[in-house]
């Protein structure tokens, strides 16, 4: 999806461009507070502040995401959004069943910021077997 | 849906690109559309019609009739 080829339509150069823009603050949060940049941050509200700042380019990506379902023709909205749900369907159910296995089976422990990467490895998975809108 | 888009298109030697274009699509769209993955919505479809300056039903079989 982040391919741009040259009929890449304007809402999928937009899309590129966007996501381009919010991976690389959160490439540049993550990197910083791997280097220690936040180690200080003792008050939960400046810990919660640290956690939105890290989320908010995730929560970009995605309303970049639904841009351009939006901002796209008829088929290419129904083709991405058919591929969303389908990814969203398959990365719930995958985080469900872990879910529950560490209720009721002692499953390791991940953390659930872990369904991101997840859906999109779900999207990647789902996407060369939906190329039709019908 | 089955349609005569590529017939129509190719008898006026036009690219997917340029029927793309004047439709206000993209090319995949209307690759989509002349292969039956996709079925134009109402308002797609009508557009068609005008640009071939034909009615709906002789671009688009009818899967009803």
């Amino acid at each position: 999806m982040l391919a741009l080829g040259k009929s890449a339509s304007s809402a999928h150069k937009r899309y590129v461009l966007r996501t381009m823009a919010f991976m690389s603050g959160y490439v540049a949060v993550n990197v910083a507070a791997i280097f220690g940049a936040f180690d200080d941050i003792a008050s939960p509200a400046a810990a919660w502040a640290l956690a939105l700042t890290v989320s908010a380019p995730v929560v970009g990506q995605i309303w970049a995401t639904l841009a351009l379902m939006r901002e796209s023709d008829e088929f290419v909205r129904a083709v991405v959004a058919k591929q969303f749900i389908l990814a969203s369907g398959l990365a719930m159910a995958v985080a469900s069943v872990w879910g529950f296995g560490e209720s009721y089976a002692d499953a390791p422990h991940i953390p659930a910021w872990i369904i991101y990467p997840l859906f999109w490895a779900c999207f990647g998975l789902i996407a060369p077997f939906v190329k039709s809108s019908n | 849906m089955k349609n005569r888009l590529k017939l129509l298109r190719v008898e006026r030697g036009w690219t997917q690109e340029q029927l793309g274009q004047a439709l206000g699509v993209s090319r995949q769209a209307v690759n989509a559309l002349e292969t039956e993955k996709h079925d134009p919505s109402l308002d797609l479809a009508y557009r068609i019609a005008v640009l071939f300056a034909r009615p709906v039903e002789e671009i688009f079989d009818n899967p009803h009739a």
